[in-house]
């Protein structure tokens, strides 16, 4: 029995625990890009890897999901679902896999159940195994996804948010895993995954527990997530594989560095040794290698800050792929020498708010920590922080007994939370579900909500299912807006992509409709463009092969520099507005918003010939009807009428009379009033004729 | 009248621009004319003036500085020793001081006489004209200027009507009325607007025939009064009058109709005392009833589906006719076995209301192959200047049915490709590929009707060129910034 996508999860589970080898998920193009490369690598040089990954005998190829996703719309400008699709056909014979972080998809959001459920339907036909884990462990976040996964016939892969500290105890996954397999209908189609995903869990501790789930659940088929952050990966892989984990997550050799997986090649060398057999097709893993190791250059500007394996990650337990962003955030606000302090202040926030830090977790434990630090920092420099880090640490030894410290310690530690996220309240208050070992102490009520603590927890905070109390969203309403937003009937995917990620995705479609699928073109030009005059760039598009070649870049002239690129043989100019001009020029020219009422665009590119009828001139504070004439634009010897959208006074008159307009631009900015209003507006009106 | 010496042309003066100035061109230089154009400033890299044989310098962009100012374009033509004008459509080609001024100043006037011209542009007269000659022609009212003599007359008559300006032409000017509450505000803005457009505020009612298709005869008359026509043109897809699809011939007439609207036309012709080409357009109801309802007198934009299936130059015809060559043909000679269509591409936005496209056309894959034809005024790098009409190429496809003709029109559609401005193209692919535009069930509503269905394309430039617009961007910045 081998394992293959075309079938059912039970025959491939089956096959899984009747076979004596282990295999392996390889992480690389998601999560190593991710915890390691800030999730930059272009879909170019990845789907190259998809023909020796497709006969590496690996069990999957994680290639979808996590915070990929976003980065794809938001700044790698790859259409998920072309992604997803590209993968699928490049690579028939072996699963994909993506990461879905329960209630929150694939976005930073909780969704409600009918988003979810349209969402994880869309991309069914792309992901065959789908991981899924909830940063609170509880259990019932997961079930609207688990009832699509399975009922579309893939394979649903819950994983429990595993850490090291007194409370994640044997009895305590054990009990997770109960939950887990009664929604998943018992151990048969489903694989559990243990997510270490900050790397913490030592060769004894992973092989305890995994022995530990199996007394309970001989049949279960179990797999092992986990990052390399701690320097400890290889050996608790082999120790979990050993234990009778039948699935090992590694990345490629060349992909390695510290905060994502461990390599391939030592992992399989030391199970090998071990007595372990693998199902490696081990040319295709090096193919694999040698083509990363021919790209994988191209990225070493998104490389982490940091550099160098961590153990402290057992006290801060930042997870793999939330580094990256991390550091990201950090040296762009100019706080990247605080990064220490940050962390320190998670091992011990981790102590007084207990829940795993992954996916949101692991954002809500950033902004808070980077928050605290930062605030002190500018209150009173390192000695402040300093001062703050130490007090925690006797708080905590001191079992958070506020008693215990003088009155401006006591003030000291309620002040903590003072500045709290509303990420954090709501945490607080249940709304991503009950904490995982109970709510923390009053005193980080009181800290967090002031002086009303009781009165919040007793009203606001609950404990059941955060689902449950979310209403669905109305498609067709968001269908509209997004039409509204991109001018065009948006489609099934656009729609599924923005209700997850409304701002990137009207980006992400602005992007692609002005600059085509730059996903063809080749890393180096994505990245810098083209350099040296009379260099060029090859690529094909349907097949067909495309040339362009760059001529000359004229000098910048108010704000512009010309472009000129011999395009398949045919010369073209390109006027590229310069960032500095950009801002003046949008000063210039205001464009209507269409989702603001009462802005009112121009309909074409032309002149203002008059501004209202052929009556009435109109003036700012000037009341109109809905349908009157307010002004005519004439172009090409065609005047057009721009009609007033609605009852109103005019605020403002955002042109003058005879000037050149383009299309889209903003003419007149109308106050609607109220129906009362009008009446009043029109009596008042009257009166003063009278007078 | 006795058949006299034809004279000679060695030079023409053609009177426009665009397209029909680079047609009109071609068969000139068949002919061993040599030609002399005039331009604007906005014109002066225009293609007609490339093509042409000489050139002259009108003046500035507007219209009505150059191309319409009557002292300056026969000076010009008088001082390049031409011999005859050519005044093609649009600008001064309807207009009979221009006719008359030509003559004035010893030029042959390639068209009907002015007298003729001045009767054709009043639209009364017209009527009055082609009703003495037994043609049947819309019931209508002259002169209005009360809404009640319009309410009167729609009750007459029957919901709705049409207002029309005397002036009118090209099918601007014209506002329907579909009740009696309409009639003032409507009759209001149509004064308005002739006034505005034509220089004139007259205007008339006339029943607006529900379900009508516009169906045209292309006749051709010689000096000695010798008349025959070249079948009919079908023109129904309009849109507020404007055409944007033609064919000959109509798929609604058969033979006998044909013949007998061909008799009408050819008689009417000889009564006006026509000359050279000329059109007589019809309404055609639904029960095969046709009304007259105007004469255009001048080339038309659509005269390339006639020639395509008739195998005659119609402007070599006008040259020849105009000079004093007598028609050689006999009405039986002129066989159709053939079918045309033609769509014109213009620079502008149907998704924007058709609000005119102007710029640079950066890059430009002309039509070409078996049995299609394309007149253009345009080349890969010229300007489509905001100042004329934005008719930039029309595309012409034949076959020995209307199918086939179809077919190759898609093929064609297809293959023309433009950057730059955007086009009528997406949307007359839809017009070819609409059921009831295939299956001829259409009236000149079609395109009004089925509006939202037509515009249902998405409209995107070519892939290849915006991934160009990326990679200059990038390039000009040093950097990529939005993966940054």
């Amino acid at each position: 029995m081998t394992i293959h996508p075309s079938k059912s999860p039970r025959e491939n589970v089956a096959a899984l625990r009747n076979d004596r080898r282990v295999y392996f998920t390889n992480t690389g193009p998601r999560d190593t890009g991710q915890s390691d490369y800030k999730n930059r690598h272009t879909l170019y040089d990845l789907i190259r890897l998809a023909p020796f990954y497709n006969r590496s005998g690996y069990f999957s190829i994680e290639n979808h999901g996590g915070a990929r996703f976003h980065q794809n719309l938001l700044q790698n400008m790859i259409d998920p679902f072309e992604e997803a699709i590209l993968w699928k056909e490049r690579m028939p014979d072996v699963m994909t896999q993506t990461l879905v972080r329960s209630t929150n998809l694939w976005g930073y959001r909780m969704y409600p159940r009918n988003v979810i459920r349209l969402s994880v339907k869309a991309f069914l036909p792309y992901v065959d195994v789908w991981r899924c884990f909830d940063f609170l462990n509880y259990v019932p976040n997961m079930i609207p996804i688990a009832e699509e996964v399975m009922k579309g016939g893939k394979l649903f892969q819950p994983a429990i948010s595993f850490s090291v500290s007194e409370d994640c105890t044997d009895a305590y996954y054990r009990k997770v895993t109960d939950e887990i397999l009664r929604i998943s209908g018992g151990t048969e189609s489903v694989i559990l995954c243990i997510k270490d995903m900050a790397g913490v869990g030592s060769p004894g501790r992973i092989a305890q527990l995994t022995d530990a789930l199996l007394q309970k659940y001989p049949d279960l088929v179990i797999q092992y997530h986990r990052h390399a952050t701690d320097g400890l990966a290889v050996p608790a892989l082999a120790a979990a594989a050993r234990a009778g984990v039948k699935i090992l997550d590694v990345t490629d050799d060349p992909f390695t560095r510290y905060y994502g997986h461990a390599p391939v090649r030592a992992v399989q060398a030391l199970l090998q040794e071990m007595g372990i057999d693998t199902r490696l097709d081990l040319p295709g893993v090096d193919k694999a290698a040698e083509a990363i190791t021919g790209f994988i250059g191209h990225y070493q500007e998104f490389e982490s800050q940091f550099r160098g394996f961590s153990y402290k990650v057992t006290e801060h337990r930042m997870p793999g792929g939330a580094f990256p962003s991390s550091f990201e955030q950090a040296a762009k606000g100019g706080f990247l020498p605080l990064m220490p302090y940050i962390l320190r202040g998670m091992s011990n926030g981790n102590r007084f708010i207990e829940y795993f830090d992954v996916t949101p977790g692991s954002q809500i434990t950033w902004t808070t920590w980077a928050g605290i630090i930062q605030y002190h920092y500018k209150e009173g420099g390192l000695k402040q922080v300093e001062d703050l880090l130490d007090l925690c640490e006797r708080f905590i030894a001191r079992g958070q007994s506020l008693d215990a410290f003088r009155p401006e310690e006591k003030e000291a530690l309620l002040g903590l939370y003072a500045r709290a996220t509303d990420d954090l309240k709501n945490l607080l208050l249940g709304k991503y579900g009950p904490l995982p070992f109970g709510w923390p102490a009053d005193w980080v009520y009181q800290s967090v909500f002031g002086d009303g603590w009781r009165e919040k927890i007793a009203k606001d905070r609950f404990e059941e299912s955060p689902l449950a109390k979310k209403s669905d969203e109305e498609i067709g309403r968001v269908r509209e807006e997004l039409q509204k937003k991109i001018e065009r009937n948006p489609t099934e995917e656009e729609l599924v992509l923005y209700l997850q990620h409304p701002g990137a995705v009207v980006d992400f479609i602005r992007f692609r409709t002005r600059f085509g699928n730059t996903t063809v073109l080749p890393t180096g030009i994505w990245f810098d463009g083209l350099k040296a005059f009379g260099s060029e760039v090859n690529f094909e598009t349907r097949g067909k092969p495309n040339t362009i070649k760059l001529i000359s870049i004229g000098q910048e002239v108010d704000g512009v520099k010309h472009i000129v690129l011999s395009v398949n043989s045919t010369m073209h100019v390109f006027p590229v507005e310069m960032p500095s001009h950009k801002t003046v020029q949008k000063a210039g020219t205001r464009f209507a918003d269409p989702t603001v009422s009462g802005q009112v665009a121009s309909p074409i590119m032309g002149n203002v010939w008059r501004i209202g009828d052929k009556d009435r001139i109109l003036k700012t504070g000037d009341i109109v009807k809905e349908g009157e004439e307010i002004m005519n634009i004439e172009a090409m010897k065609v005047e057009t009428a721009v009609l007033a959208p609605g009852h109103g006074v005019i605020r403002e008159i955002a042109v003058k009379l005879n000037e050149a307009v383009v299309e889209k631009q903003l003419l007149m900015v109308l106050e609607e009033l109220p129906p009362e209003e009008q009446k009043r507006t029109r009596r008042s009106k009257t009166n003063k004729k009278t007078r | 009248m006795p058949e006299s010496q034809p004279k000679t042309i060695r030079k023409l003066f053609i009177a426009n621009r665009g397209e029909i100035a680079c047609r009109t061109i071609r068969t000139c230089w068949e002919l061993g004319i040599r030609t002399v154009v005039g331009y604007s400033d906005c014109d002066a890299l225009s293609y007609h003036v490339k093509l042409s044989d000489e050139a002259v310098h009108l003046g500035p962009s507007p219209a009505a500085l150059s191309y319409m100012d009557i002292a300056k374009v026969v000076d010009a033509a008088r001082r390049t020793g031409c011999e005859a004008v050519f005044p093609g459509y649009g600008f001064l080609s309807e207009n009979a001081e221009f006719a008359r001024a030509c003559r004035d100043a010893g030029l042959i006037f390639i068209g009907p006489s002015s007298e003729v011209i001045a009767r054709m542009g009043d639209k009364i007269a017209t009527k009055q004209t082609l009703a003495d000659a037994g043609v049947q022609i819309i019931p209508g009212l002259p002169r209005v200027t009360s809404a009640d003599q319009m309410v009167k007359f729609g009750k007459e008559v029957g919901w709705p009507i049409i207002i029309k300006a005397v002036a009118g032409g090209g099918g601007r000017g014209m506002h329907r009325v579909d009740s009696a509450d309409q009639a003032k505000a409507a009759l209001e803005r149509a004064v308005s607007i002739s006034q505005k457009l034509f220089g004139r505020g007259e205007v008339y009612v006339e029943k607006y025939i529900r379900g009508a298709r516009h169906i045209e005869f292309q006749f051709i008359a010689d000096a000695y009064g010798r008349v025959i026509h070249l079948g009919d043109r079908e023109c129904s897809i309009q849109r507020r009058h404007q055409k944007l699809v033609e064919e000959a011939p109509s798929s609604l007439l058969d033979d006998r109709l044909r013949n007998e609207m061909g008799h009408v036309v050819v008689k009417a012709a000889k009564e006006i005392g026509y000359v050279t080409a000329g059109t007589l357009e019809f309404l055609v109801a639904p029960d095969r009833r046709y009304y007259a309802i105007e004469v255009n007198p001048r080339i038309q934009v659509e005269h390339t589906v006639t020639e395509m299936i008739v195998g005659l130059d119609i402007i070599r015809m006008m040259i020849r006719m105009a000079v004093g060559t007598p028609l050689r043909f006999r009405q039986e000679e002129i066989r159709i076995t053939s079918h045309a269509i033609q769509c014109r591409v213009n620079a502008e936005d149907p998704k924007n209301d058709f609000a005119p496209s102007y710029g640079t056309v950066t890059y430009l894959r002309q039509v070409s192959g078996p049995f299609v034809r394309a007149d253009s005024g345009i080349f890969q790098g010229c300007e489509i200047p905001p100042f004329y009409d934005s008719l930039i190429s029309k595309i012409c496809s034949v076959g020995k049915d209307r199918p086939t003709a179809i077919e190759r029109m898609r093929r064609a559609l297809s293959e023309f490709n433009i950057w730059g401005v955007k086009t009528t193209i997406p949307l007359l692919k839809k017009i070819m590929d609409h059921p009831d535009f295939v299956s001829g069930r259409f009236d000149t509503d079609f395109i009004d009707e089925h509006l939202a269905e037509l515009l249902d394309y998405v409209e995107d430039e070519d892939e290849i060129l915006k991934i160009s617009r990326f990679i200059a961007e990038i390039t000009a910045l040093g950097k990529n910034p939005y993966c940054r």
